[in-house]
C-alpha cells in the first residue's frame, strides 16, 4: 500500500515535471517582427469605410470594437464594452463601458468617444461623414430607416442604444472589425484623410503604409488586454501566389495568406513551414447582374447555372480544399437549408434555356474576374477561363475583364459588371450577415451594393426582416431556410465554392488562430526562437 | 541588270552565311506550322480538359497540358500564328507609316522635316515597350491593340532608316537629272528614292519583326495582349508562372518557343545585313 502511493506521487512528480517543461517551451515570448505576406494591399486603414478582408485584418490590429468574437468562433465577448444588459422589448441595449483605456493619441476612450463615432456612420449630414459607411448600411440601415433611433451618453462610462425594432443580431453586429471606435480627436485632425492615419485603441499601433507596398504597426505596450508578443508587424503585399510563397520558404516573410491550394503539397514537404487552415465560412460565387439584360431573364440565368461544371472546377483548382456551394452560405451556418436541390450541369438544359429565352446561339458578355486572390478564391482568372469555356460551351461568348482591386470593388458596386466573380467572409456568424447583406434590397443600392446582383424581391425582403425581428433562434431558421429556397428559385447567382483558406507560417510563429471571420487579432502571436 | 545583280549578289552572300541560313530555316519552319495549325495541331487549343490538368508531357500530350488540361503543344501551334501575325502586321504598319514620314521629312525638309522629326525623336525618347503599354492602356487590353501599339512604337526607327536614305539619294546627280527632265516629286519618289532604301529597310524590318513578337509576347505576358483563352506565347508563360514550382513544362515550352522564333528573326536580319550592306563587299 505505502509503496503504490510512493509510486504514484513519484509518477505525479514526473508528469508535472514533464508538464513544466512543455509549459516552459509553450510560454509565448516576447519580442521580433512579424512579417505577414498578402495578396492585395489594404483600400483604406477608415475599418467603417472599407468591406474587404485585407483592410480589415489591419484594423483589426489597431482598433477595438465594444465587443468582440471568442479567439476561435463567433461567440461574443467584452472588448471595450465589460458588461451589457437589453430592456424586456429587446429596443433599449445599456453598455457599461471599460475604463482608463487610452486611445493611441493619448486621448481618453468614454462615452463620449463612442457617441461620436456612431453619430459619424450614423448621419449623413454629420461633418465627419466622409465615405460610404457600407458596413453600417448593410448591418443597421433598412430601406431608408435606421435601425438604431440614438446612442446616449448616460455617464462618462455608460451608454445607451435605443433601436428603431428589436435587432436579433445587434450584439454580433456590434463585434464586427468595421464597427470599431476610433479616437475622435484623429478624426477631426484628419478629416477625409483618416482612412490613412488610424488611430484606435488596439494591440498595435499604425506607424506607417507605403502604398502598394506595405503597412508598419507597432506594439501598444499599454494595451488594455495586456501587453502583445509582437514588437512590430509588417503587411507586405505580393499579388503573386507563387511570388509570395517562395518569399516565404526564402524566410523574407514569416505567414502567408492566400496560398494557392495547389502549393499545400510542396509546403507539406517542408519541414522548416506548417500549413494552417482557417475554418471554412465563406462563398465564392458569380453574380449575375439582373439590371442588365439579357440577365434579367430568369431561363438565361438558369441556363448559365446549368452550363458550368461546378463539380469539376473545384476539384481542379482548390485541391480538395472546399466543397461545391448550392446556396449563399457556408453548411457549418445555423440555419443553412440543405433541403436545396443544386442546378447540376447540363448544358442540353441550358441550350434549351437558352433558345427559350430567344438566345438559341447564346450572347456575347464580359465576365468580371477579382486581380488578387481571395480566400475563397485563390485563382479567380484561372476560374474565371474555365467558366468561360463552359459558357463557351453553349453559346456564350464571355470576355474576361478585370480592374485593380479596388477600382473593382467600387465598379461592382455600382453595377457596372455583366458577370462578376466575388465573394463573401462572413462577419459575425449570423445568417443575416450573408442573406440580408448579400441579397436585400436595401443593399442594391448602386454605389454602396453588397447586393451585386441587384436582386429585388419583395417576398424575400419580407422574410429577412422578419427574421432579424424575432430573437428565437428556430424561428429564424425557418425564415432562412425559406428564403435560401426562394433565391435559389431566382438564380440571381451561381454559388460556387465553400473554401477552407490554407495560410502557410514558418514554424517558429506561435499562437496564431485563424478566425473564420478572416479577421483575427495578432496579440498573441509571438515568435518562437 | 545593275538592280538585279546587286539582289543576286547578296542571295549568294546570304546562303554562305550559315547562322543566317539557320535563322531563315527555323522562321520558315515556323510560318509552315503557323500556316497548317488546324492540319497539325493534334488538339482543340481551346478545349479544357480539367481532369488532365497539369499532366506532364507523355505519349497523349507531348509537352503536357496547362493548368486547365489544354494541350500544350496545340496551344503553341496555334501561338506560332499569333505571334508571327502580330509580328508581321505591326512592322507592316511601322513600315508603311514610317516610310512615309521619313520621305515626307527627307524629299521636302525645312519645316515638315523639323516637324516630324522632333515629333519621332519624342516617341524615341520613351522607352518603346512603357509608350506601348500606355497606349494600350488608352485604347484598352486586346491582341489588336496591342498590335497597334507596337506597330506606334516602332514608326520612328523606320522613319529614322527612311529619311536618311532620302538624304543621301536626292543629292545624286541621277535624280538631279530625273528632275531636269521634269520628272515630277511622285515619280521621283518612287522610281529613284524608294528603291534605294529597300536594303535597310528589309533589314530592319526583319529585325523589327524579332522585337515586335517579344514585346507583343510581353504585353499578353502583362495581361495588356492576348486575352483568354487566346493561345499566345506570352499570356501562356504568364498563365504557368504559378506552377513553375509543380509543372514547369507549362512555362518551359512556350518560352523556347518565344526564343526560337525570335533567334530566327535576328539571326536572319542580321545575315540580311551583313549580304545586302555595300560596304562589306569583298
Amino acid at each position: 500500500m505505502y509503496r503504490r502511493s510512493a509510486l504514484a506521487i513519484a509518477g505525479i512528480i514526473l508528469v508535472l515535471l514533464l508538464a513544466a517543461g512543455v509549459g516552459s517551451a509553450e510560454s509565448p515570448k516576447y519580442g521580433g517582427t512579424l512579417v505577414y505576406g498578402r495578396g492585395a494591399d489594404s483600400v483604406s486603414l477608415d475599418p467603417i469605410n472599407v468591406t474587404d478582408g485585407e483592410s480589415l485584418i489591419v484594423t483589426r490590429q489597431v482598433f477595438d470594437g465594444l465587443l468582440q468574437y471568442n479567439e476561435k468562433n463567433t461567440s461574443v465577448e467584452p472588448a471595450l464594452a465589460v458588461s451589457w444588459s437589453a430592456s424586456k422589448d429587446e429596443k433599449v441595449w445599456t453598455f457599461k463601458l471599460r475604463q482608463g483605456v487610452k486611445f493611441h493619441d493619448e486621448t481618453p476612450f468614454n462615452a463620449e468617444a463612442v457617441k461620436f463615432n456612431f453619430e459619424r456612420w450614423k448621419d449623413p449630414k454629420n461633418p465627419y461623414h466622409q465615405g460610404a459607411f457600407e458596413y453600417y448600411s448593410y448591418m443597421f440601415v433598412q430601406g431608408e430607416t435606421d435601425l438604431i433611433k440614438s446612442v446616449d451618453v448616460v455617464d462618462d462610462y455608460t451608454v445607451r442604444f435605443v433601436l428603431e425594432r428589436p435587432l436579433a443580431p445587434f450584439l454580433a453586429n456590434l463585434a464586427m472589425t468595421p464597427f470599431a471606435i476610433a479616437s475622435p480627436a484623429a478624426i477631426k485632425k484628419y478629416g477625409a484623410d483618416v482612412g490613412n492615419h488610424p488611430v484606435g485603441t488596439g494591440p498595435f499601433k499604425f506607424v506607417k503604409w507605403d502604398h502598394g507596398d506595405k503597412i508598419i504597426i507597432e506594439r501598444n505596450d499599454a494595451y488594455w488586454g495586456g501587453k502583445p508578443c509582437l514588437d512590430k508587424v509588417i503587411f507586405r503585399s505580393i499579388p503573386d501566389n507563387s511570388a509570395r510563397f517562395m518569399e516565404l520558404e526564402s524566410g523574407s516573410i514569416d505567414i502567408m495568406d492566400g496560398m494557392s491550394p495547389d502549393d499545400v503539397k510542396i509546403a507539406e514537404k517542408n519541414k522548416a513551414l506548417k500549413v494552417i487552415l482557417r475554418p471554412s465560412f465563406n462563398v465564392g460565387y458569380m453574380s449575375l447582374n439582373m439590371e442588365k439584360k439579357p440577365f434579367n431573364d430568369i431561363r438565361v440565368r438558369k441556363a448559365i447555372a446549368y452550363a458550368i461544371n461546378k463539380p469539376a472546377i473545384i476539384k481542379a483548382f482548390f485541391a480538395g480544399l472546399a466543397e461545391v456551394a448550392k446556396n449563399p452560405m457556408p453548411p457549418s451556418l445555423w440555419g443553412y437549408n440543405d433541403k436545396v436541390k443544386d442546378y447540376q450541369y447540363d448544358p442540353a438544359q441550358a441550350r434549351k434555356l437558352l433558345a427559350e429565352a430567344n438566345y438559341p446561339n447564346g450572347f456575347e458578355t464580359t465576365l468580371w474576374a477579382m486581380p488578387v486572390p481571395r480566400p475563397y478564391m485563390q485563382q479567380p482568372q484561372k476560374i474565371a477561363e474555365a467558366i468561360q469555356a463552359d459558357l463557351a460551351g453553349v453559346g456564350i461568348k464571355a470576355k474576361i475583364v478585370s480592374y485593380d482591386w479596388a477600382t473593382y470593388l467600387d465598379k461592382i458596386a455600382y453595377g457596372e459588371h455583366d458577370m462578376c466573380l466575388i465573394g463573401w467572409i462572413g462577419d459575425n456568424g449570423d445568417p443575416d450577415n450573408f442573406i440580408y447583406v448579400l441579397f436585400s434590397g436595401s443593399n442594391a443600392v448602386p454605389g454602396r451594393a453588397s447586393n451585386y446582383s441587384f436582386y429585388k424581391n419583395p417576398k424575400v425582403d419580407e422574410l429577412l426582416v422578419k427574421a432579424q425581428t424575432v430573437s428565437d433562434v428556430a424561428t429564424r431558421t425557418k425564415l432562412y431556410e425559406e428564403v435560401q429556397q426562394l433565391i435559389h428559385d431566382d438564380c440571381p447567382w451561381v454559388p460556387l465554392v465553400h473554401s477552407t483558406p490554407p495560410l502557410c507560417a514558418k514554424k517558429s510563429v506561435e499562437g496564431y488562430i485563424p478566425h473564420p471571420t478572416q479577421s483575427e487579432s495578432f496579440r498573441n502571436v509571438w515568435i518562437n526562437k | 541588270m545593275r538592280g538585279a545583280s546587286l539582289w543576286r549578289d547578296a542571295w549568294r552572300r546570304l546562303l554562305r552565311n550559315r547562322s543566317a541560313v539557320a535563322g531563315g530555316v527555323l522562321v520558315l519552319v515556323l510560318a509552315i506550322v503557323a500556316v497548317a495549325a488546324p492540319l497539325i495541331a493534334p488538339y482543340d487549343p481551346l478545349a479544357p480538359s480539367l481532369g488532365d490538368r497539369l499532366s506532364p508531357p507523355s505519349a497523349a500530350h507531348w509537352l503536357g497540358t496547362d493548368d486547365l488540361g489544354r494541350d500544350i503543344l496545340s496551344r503553341m501551334i496555334y501561338g506560332a500564328r499569333v505571334s508571327l501575325q502580330v509580328g508581321i502586321l505591326a512592322v507592316a504598319l511601322a513600315l508603311a507609316a514610317g516610310a512615309v514620314l521619313g520621305i515626307v521629312a527627307g524629299y521636302y525638309g525645312g519645316l515638315p522635316d523639323n516637324f516630324i522629326m522632333r515629333v519621332m525623336d519624342v516617341m524615341l525618347a520613351f522607352p518603346s515597350v512603357l509608350l506601348a503599354i500606355g497606349i494600350v492602356a488608352v485604347m484598352g487590353p486586346s491582341l489588336g491593340n496591342a498590335m497597334i501599339a507596337i506597330g506606334i512604337v516602332s514608326i520612328p526607327v523606320f522613319a529614322r532608316i527612311v529619311r536618311s536614305s532620302t538624304l543621301q539619294v536626292k543629292s545624286n546627280e541621277y535624280v538631279e537629272a530625273a528632275r531636269a527632265l521634269g520628272a515630277s516629286d511622285a515619280r521621283i519618289i518612287f522610281r529613284h528614292v524608294l528603291p534605294n532604301c529597300m536594303a535597310p529597310l528589309i533589314v530592319q524590318a526583319t529585325l523589327g519583326i524579332a522585337t515586335a513578337i517579344l514585346d507583343a509576347a510581353g504585353l499578353s505576358f502583362l495581361g495588356l495582349g492576348a486575352q483568354p483563352p487566346a493561345p499566345e506565347w506570352g499570356a501562356m508563360l504568364s498563365g504557368g508562372r504559378a506552377f513553375l514550382r509543380i509543372a514547369p513544362w507549362v512555362t518551359a515550352f512556350p518560352g523556347i518557343a518565344i526564343v526560337l522564333l525570335v533567334m530566327g528573326f535576328n539571326l536572319f536580319g542580321d545575315g540580311l545585313r551583313d549580304a545586302l550592306d555595300p560596304r562589306l563587299k569583298r
